[in-house]
């Protein structure tokens, strides 16, 4: 019974690994032909072009994590605020449901409809253009998030800490802060990761002139270039990956 | 008086909660203001703690107009039917708290917290966070960080309302020591009879927004609306 149980196990793990393993292994790569099991050719000229020759590779990987950084870091700063004012406001109800909104319609139907304005303001083809089209998504998402945190307790810790003599900001560091400091980071991981991996939005918004990495594998899986699509997929697995250990590491340990 | 609350008016919409409650307050005294659920006893200590606003009416603090001061200027704690102690910080520091807040020294902390954590008998359990405390013990606490400050005026929305009838009567008793000793004076809002006799010193009575103060304890038993007459004969009939 054991035994049958590792073994299911076992597969489910190798489920999951296997792809990764293909893509770190592609990377790796220079030929395979059919009908070869294993690649013609392994070779660390793929990683080795990324680190010191391709700009263009290299660019697309700080573009994509200054975007994300940037994205994340305001929606969940703009998030948190707003969460507070729609909680504690006499129409809550109506102002979360306009939160819900934007993900009634596809993240692509929603940037086509919105850009014509965006063309009209000179926000298409630019990063800054890309950052708002991408807070559109993420913004109301953190307000969803938090207003769960902003509940009748957290306002009578406030109203605590007011009573006992404290102001507005000192209320926020000593007592409202700490207590969402994990709120706050587990919503800026999650606004990292969905702007890390958004397509739809920043194809359409940046018009193929901002190129995240999640655009330069579609570019690369559209020359067959599979060598290159799955080196930039490994770049677009890593800074999850280590975001995910940090949570795991610090966060989850906090917490217990 | 030390407190003055004058015609104080409060309404939600087109519902009057408030109906110009006025009242005196002398100091070192405890007022109990007995009345129903939803007759406006919370609505009154938020609005005194600043935590609401009136629509009319004034509040005097020692003869100073406090209507217009934010609640952290006011000096006024408020101790809720929860004891609210702050889950990040630890019995010590949540009874430092409002010290931490006026920046007194280190060594001065110290000594006065655990001053009080003798008196309050917790002094093993200073380093405990709160979900490590029972129920009797963290109305202790929340007591203690009300206390350290000193403030000059006490508003309590039925602390005891949780507690079983044990801890419940433990929890009095030790109020009534420590009234004295500390001098507070304070507004005791409840919705149990024999509560309001236990800790006031006046009475009050509250309904559908208006108050009645009483000016000893038989004028209370007398009046049939507080229910004191119909408790004493039911007891009677057994």
């Amino acid at each position: 019974m054991h035994k049958r149980k590792a073994i299911i196990i076992c597969f489910i793990v190798l489920c999951c690994i296997l792809p990764l393993l293909v893509l770190f292994m592609l990377s790796f790569s220079f030929r395979w032909v059919y009908p070869n099991i294993l690649p013609d050719v392994f070779t660390t000229d793929n990683w080795a072009e990324f680190l010191f020759r391709n700009n263009s590779l290299q660019n697309s990987f700080f573009t994509s994590l200054l975007l994300s950084i940037s994205v994340s870091f305001i929606a969940t700063i703009t998030g948190f605020i707003t969460a507070k004012w729609i909680a504690y406001h006499k129409r809550k109800n109506l102002l979360l449901t306009l939160a819900y909104f934007p993900f009634a319609l596809s993240p692509v139907i929603f940037a086509v409809c919105l850009k014509y304005y965006f063309l009209k303001l000179g926000l298409a083809g630019n990063i800054q253009g890309i950052i708002i089209a991408q807070l559109i998504i993420t913004f109301p998402y953190c307000i969803i998030f938090f207003t769960s945190f902003w509940n009748n307790k957290v306002r009578s810790y406030e109203n605590v800490s007011y009573t006992l003599g404290s102001t507005g900001f000192t209320t926020f560091k000593k007592i409202v802060f700490p207590l969402a400091k994990q709120f706050l980071l587990t919503c800026f991981f999650q606004c990292f990761i969905i702007s890390w991996f958004e397509y739809g939005l920043t194809n359409v918004i940046g018009y193929g002139k901002v190129q995240t990495l999640t655009i330069k594998v579609y570019q690369f899986i559209g020359e067959s270039n599979i060598f290159y699509a799955a080196l930039c997929s490994c770049l677009l697995i890593l800074p999850p990956v280590i975001l995910l250990w940090v949570n795991k590491k610090f966060i989850l340990q906090q917490s217990r | 008086m030390y407190l003055r609350l004058q015609n104080i008016s409060k309404t939600y919409g087109s519902k009057e909660i408030l109906k110009g409650i006025s009242l005196d307050v002398a100091a070192n005294n405890t007022v109990s203001i007995l009345g129903k659920s939803g007759c406006g006893k919370s609505t009154l200590l938020k609005i005194i703690a600043g935590l609401e606003k009136e629509n009319e009416g004034s509040i005097l603090l020692n003869n100073i107009d406090i209507t217009n001061r934010k609640p952290s200027a006011r000096n006024i704690v408020y101790l809720f039917q929860e004891a609210l102690l702050f889950p990040h910080l630890n019995v010590f520091e949540n009874i430092a708290f409002g010290l931490r807040l006026r920046n007194e020294n280190k060594e001065d902390i110290k000594n006065k917290v655990t001053l009080l954590l003798q008196q309050l008998e917790l002094e093993t359990e200073a380093l405990k966070m709160p979900d490590q405390l029972s129920g009797g013990q963290k109305q202790r606490v929340a007591f203690g960080r009300a206390l350290i400050i000193n403030p000059p005026l006490l508003l309590l929305d039925e602390p005891f309302s949780s507690l079983d009838v044990e801890t419940r009567s433990a929890m009095q008793q030790l109020y009534k020591s420590i009234a004295v000793a500390y001098n507070i004076t304070a507004l005791f809002v409840t919705h149990d009879l024999k509560e309001s006799l236990i800790m006031g010193d006046k009475i009050a009575y509250m309904e559908n927004g208006s108050i009645t103060v009483y000016q000893d304890k038989k004028d209370f038993i007398n009046d049939i609306k507080t229910g004191v007459a119909g408790e004493i004969n039911f007891w009677n009939s057994l």
